[in-house]
């Protein structure tokens, strides 16, 4: 009796003992096949599913935030109130597609740290704040909208800074996306955006470089007076038309027109009606060094630290131009082979600005526990020393000069002193490139803006930066600077 | 062990219980609150009864099965908070229910034992005949008891008292069932065991003695094809034969339960689509992953998930797997708790299974011992049924995990399973 009882025991014992090894084949053998799988959803839930911290602008504005799933209680679903207006800083955490911007950089920080099963448990234990931290940006909701607004649905890009500290203030690419339609999109839609020929992903504020056209003449410029070569009363000869040496190229000024009508021509002059036979002659009288080496000070071929990779802005090297004086002479005005980023420009005014010294751009202003505690703050760092104050004030005056008396009018703001540079930049087959770069006011700069319109903009063909660019420049300043920015 | 160390293993458990409520307040993102201490005063009051009774009642009884079951219980009752609050809050008064029905079935033996039992066991088969039809009754009609059919499976019913209750009456026929046979067995240990009969050489039983096994195959077969309800089905005939085996030690007995369970098996493969469909979505539950394979497959991704350590409570994703606060309860327990948690759980449900043979084993007569191994192997299998089904060993067969899923009836059963237990050890030597 007792005998077959422990037998049907020990069966059963041994089949306990074989769920064990079987349910430990599951959780340790094939463990990693099965979260793995394609089809086990629980790894994506996990990370985009969860609440996440509120991203806030400059101004108190929620950019983004996590409203709880209606159909799922354990998920929530990430919010962007503004839609197009933020979508490549602030950018997108999506189940399916991944996190990008603010939302990708800042990951760590906008998640809860509760998932850390072990160590989260223990942290929470021992009273560390596990809870989600908001993130607080450099941008302003108000201007941001004004220059939005200001671009319409021209292609381009609008980039604004503090020169004292780097806080961007604006950036604003065009055309854009809506990141909610890729927080809920399916596939389809977000290969849609990718095929788009509009490339409305593309941040053009620094993943886009285009030609800079006259706005490198401020480079040049500070070239020439950091280095003594010439100064704003320097004068040039003023042809109707310049020939390159060892080429059969000609360069001519903006129409065929000459540079005012006397026969010689000042520096300052020649930079308010942005000659193109004046800053040939000056970059070929530089020397392909100096060119080459203020731009890259400026940050030309160069890693320029942000909160994202930037495109690096390119000019070729100084060795190129030593047998090539008319590539040397294009490259002063702007063409052939450079290259810039609206970023790139912005901080080239800023530098201007700031007495000579570029601050570090950034947009993650500070970080905010759960409870609104600020838990960091970024400081402000300078990013590179490019001409001493004394160019800088220079440079100053001549920019301002542009603004009352040359080609950049329209970005005059009553009762405000303003320095700008215009550009008009070829672009291939297509109109050229409107660009304005600048800043206000003239006697202690508190903003800083470069504007690129690609291929002209709504005016096409005859578009210019001054007509198309520097009204936008002027009424992001103006705004920023009449609510007491 | 001494009762006061049975004492303190029951707070335990109610305080895992309580921990455990707590824990998952807190994944979600919530603080302590009335839920934590109420599960805690709950398992409390449930358990510390039950322990009361027993003590008064059937003092004689090896102290170890209540912690066990407590342990399950809390474990259980954790993951089904986590699933689906509201199922918790009528769980939490199902384990009421079951441990007042627990302290009353020992108040009312307290003086006859288990006598009853063995003398008025055809009265046990009639109920458990009149509990498995139960099921039956038209869902709608003049009867208070409603008949319900849940995910194409007849064993529920309906019981309408202003709200609803729905119970499973195969739970609680499972227990009638193991104690008649227990009696009937130990009347006929004799004559089932002495094989006078020859037939060619070979000594066989008489042909009259098989009869039960014959109506045990019928009425196992009887409840797969008008409930379909696979679990019951495969748990009940399995009781009928093992007990057999052990009443006579006649192997003869499972080979031929056996070859009758192939049989069986091969008839409901052939006749029965939801068969086949569970055998399909179980040997590749990936073929058809939108379709039958995905619970398998989901419970898979879960274990899988959890690994060694788990996600940890209430950071899994349990709440995909169909059926996660009931038959695949243990998927849920392994997402959460990972490998460290299933192993504790399978080792649990071993060593309660062994409690009750040991039980068995000291037991004092045969009808006793026959009553104890059959209860403690009904335990046992249930919970293999199910844990093999969601680990992938054997085809899903839908059954509820002892002490562990949602559910009343399974648990009023199994309290009752546990202090029927505590009966026999305590008449071990009176």
């Amino acid at each position: 009796m007792n005998g077959p009882m422990r037998r049907v025991a020990i069966a059963l014992f041994v089949i306990f003992a074989v769920l064990i090894l079987d349910v430990t084949y599951w959780q340790v053998v094939r463990a990693d096949d099965l979260r793995a799988d394609g089809r086990n959803s629980r790894e994506l839930l996990s990370r985009t599913g969860r609440e996440r911290g509120l991203i806030l602008s400059a101004d108190g504005l929620v950019l983004a935030r996590s409203v709880p799933d209606t159909a799922d209680s354990q998920r929530f679903i990430r919010e962007y109130p503004f839609a197009e207006l933020y979508a490549h800083t602030v950018g997108y955490s999506s189940l399916l597609f991944g996190d990008s911007g603010i939302e990708d950089t800042q990951a760590e920080v906008l998640s809860s740290g509760r998932d850390l099963t072990i160590s989260g448990l223990l942290s929470a234990l021992l009273g560390e704040d596990v809870r989600a931290r908001s993130v607080q940006l450099s941008l302003v909701h108000a201007l941001q909208n004004v220059a939005a607004e200001a671009l319409g649905d021209q292609e381009g890009a609008v980039v604004a800074l503090d020169p004292r500290t780097g806080e961007v203030l604006v950036a604003v690419s065009s055309p854009s996306f809506d990141p909610n339609s890729i927080v809920f999109g399916n596939p389809a839609e977000f290969d849609r955006l990718q095929e788009d020929p509009a490339e409305p992903l593309l941040d053009r504020t620094i993943r886009e470089t285009y030609s800079p056209g006259s706005t490198f003449k401020t480079i040049v410029a500070v070239s020439a007076v950091e280095s003594g070569v010439a100064g704003p009363d320097t004068l040039f000869p003023n042809p109707q038309e310049l020939e390159l040496p060892q080429s059969t190229a000609t360069i001519e000024n903006f129409g065929g027109a000459l540079c005012g009508s006397a026969e010689e021509v000042a520096l300052e002059e020649a930079f308010l009606r942005s000659c193109n036979t004046t800053f040939a002659l000056l970059g070929m009288r530089l020397a392909g060094d100096a060119v080459v080496s203020q731009a890259e000070a400026f940050g030309f071929n160069r890693e320029i630290p942000y909160d994202f990779g930037v495109l690096p802005s390119v000019i070729p090297e100084a060795d190129t131009f030593r047998n090539d004086l008319a590539a040397l002479a294009q490259t002063s005005l702007g063409e052939r082979d450079v290259q810039a980023t609206a970023m790139q420009m912005a901080l080239v005014a800023a530098g201007v600005a700031n007495e000579g010294t570029i601050m570090a751009p950034y947009l993650v202003e500070q970080i905010f526990d759960a409870d609104s505690n600020v838990d960091s703050t970024t400081e402000a760092r300078a990013f590179a020393e490019v001409m001493g104050a004394g160019t800088a004030q220079v440079l100053r005056e001549m920019m301002e000069r542009v603004v009352t008396a040359g080609t950049g009018t329209r970005a005059q703001i009553p009762g405000v002193r303003v320095g700008g540079k215009t550009g008009t930049a070829e672009a291939g087959e297509g109109p050229p490139h409107a660009w304005f770069i600048g800043f206000a006011p003239v006697e202690d700069p508190r903003i800083a803006i470069a504007v690129v319109v690609a291929n002209g903009g709504n005016v096409g063909e005859n578009a210019t930066g001054g007509a198309v660019a520097a009204p936008i420049a002027q009424e992001v300043m103006a705004f920023y600077l009449a609510s007491g920015g | 062990m001494t009762r006061a160390a049975e004492a303190a293993l029951l707070i335990s458990a109610a305080g895992l219980a309580g921990f455990g409520v707590a824990l998952v307040n807190f994944a979600e993102g919530g603080t302590l609150d009335a839920q934590t201490a109420l599960t805690f005063l709950v398992f409390l009051l449930a358990f510390g009864g039950l322990s009361a009774a027993i003590r008064q009642w059937a003092s004689g009884s090896v102290p170890y099965l209540l912690p066990l079951a407590a342990t399950l219980t809390a474990v259980g009752f954790v993951e089904v908070y986590r699933l689906d609050r509201q199922l918790a809050a009528l769980q939490r008064w199902w384990l009421l229910l079951a441990a007042g029905v627990g302290v009353t079935v020992l108040w009312a033996l307290r003086s006859v034992g288990l006598e009853p039992l063995r003398r008025y066991r055809y009265v046990l088969l009639l109920g458990a005949v009149a509990l498995l039809m139960l099921p039956l009754l038209p869902s709608s009609g003049p009867f208070p008891f409603k008949g319900l059919e849940v995910n194409g499976s007849r064993l529920w019913v309906r019981w309408d008292l202003g709200f609803q209750i729905q119970f499973q009456p195969g739970e609680i026929a499972k227990l009638l069932l193991v104690a008649f046979l227990a009696s009937y067995l130990a009347e006929r240990q004799a004559a089932l065991s002495a094989w006078t009969r020859r037939v060619g050489g070979a000594r066989v039983p008489e042909p009259r003695q098989l009869v039960p096994v014959a109506l045990a195959w019928v009425a196992s077969f009887a409840v797969l094809v008008y409930q379909r309800d696979l679990g019951a089905s495969m748990l009940l005939f399995a009781a009928f034969i093992v007990m057999l085996f052990m009443a006579t030690g006649r192997k003869t007995y499972l080979a031929g339960g056996v070859a009758l369970f192939l049989a069986g098996v091969a008839g409901a493969w052939t006749q029965f689509a939801h068969v086949q469909r569970r055998v399909e979505a179980w040997v590749d539950p990936f073929a058809d992953f939108e379709g039958a394979g995905y619970q398998i497959a989901q419970g898979l991704f879960a274990m899988g998930t959890g690994s060694l350590s788990g996600s940890g409570l209430g950071l899994g994703r349990p709440d995909l797997i169909p059926a996660a606060a009931t038959d695949f309860v243990f998927a849920a327990i392994a997402e959460e708790l990972g490998l460290a948690g299933s192993i504790v759980i399978i080792t649990a449900f071993g060593l309660l299974t062994a409690v009750g043979f040991g039980i068995a084993v000291r037991a004092r007569d045969l009808f006793r011992k026959l009553l104890a191994s059959g209860l403690s192997f009904v335990f046992g299998f249930q919970a293999i049924l199910i844990l093999a089904g969601v680990t992938r060993l054997m085809p899903v067969t839908g059954i509820a995990l002892p002490f562990m899923s949602y559910g009343g009836s399974s648990l009023v059963s199994n309290v009752l399973l546990v202090v029927l237990l505590a009966m026999v050890s305590h008449e071990e030597r009176t």
